[in-house]
């Protein structure tokens, strides 16, 4: 059985409490290592507020995880989320070659940063 | 179309490198919401790459991140600047 690499970004309410945030994310987290999968990182942004109302809210908490896994994985764990009325969005990507490279870049710290040029202010 | 800065002229237009050449980038990552705003303009909108000199192969890449950065609330899809 084959395994790709994923990164998914999801959004739970922000109505929730703070212990609960926890279950949620470690709830998600037993899918994908029950089925497979090996997580890399789970990185929590907290609360951010949304650049538009979403549902009515104008914030969430967001949880961005990556992980290894079977390509059947993402089925369960989407439609486990879809069904959780407490995850309003979320999103899940296959990594390929050059993202990948962008990842381990991302490890070292090392990412490329665009350059603050002069033309800045001539660009509309 | 004439007095149109966003449409230069030919020989007013300067030639530009892409900036994520540049930098070396390899992939436009939706996460980095801060510096994709650098390439909409106040309203929302992805600015053309005539305006911003990024190369094709940038800009397609450049789209997507934005559109993925919307979804998640990350950008917005209209501001409602008052003007």
């Amino acid at each position: 059985m084959s395994k790709n690499y994923y990164e998914q970004t999801y959004i739970i309410d922000s109505v929730l409490e703070d212990d609960q945030y926890k279950e949620i994310v470690d709830k998600y987290r037993d899918i994908i290592e029950d089925n497979g999968g090996e997580i890399d990182e789970i990185d929590e942004w907290g609360i951010k507020k949304f650049a538009y109302d979403m549902n009515g809210k104008s914030s969430g908490y967001y949880v961005n995880t990556y992980f290894e896994a079977p390509g059947e994985l993402i089925e369960k764990l989407e439609r486990a989320q879809r069904i959780d009325d407490n995850v309003m969005r979320f999103l899940t990507l296959k990594y390929d070659a050059k993202m990948l490279r962008h990842r381990e870049l991302q490890k070292k710290n090392a990412v490329p940063q665009l350059q603050d040029s002069e033309s800045e202010e001539d660009e509309e | 179309m004439i007095k149109n800065p966003s449409h230069p002229q030919k020989a007013q237009r300067r030639q530009r490198e892409c900036k994520f050449t540049q930098a070396g980038i390899e992939y436009i990552d939706y996460k980095n919401a801060d510096m994709l705003r650098r390439f909409m303009n106040d309203q929302g909108k992805i600015l053309p790459r005539r305006v911003t000199g990024t190369s094709a192969k940038h800009q397609r890449q450049l789209s997507t991140a934005i559109k993925r950065a919307r979804f998640l609330g990350l950008l917005p899809y209209v501001a409602d600047n008052l003007r």
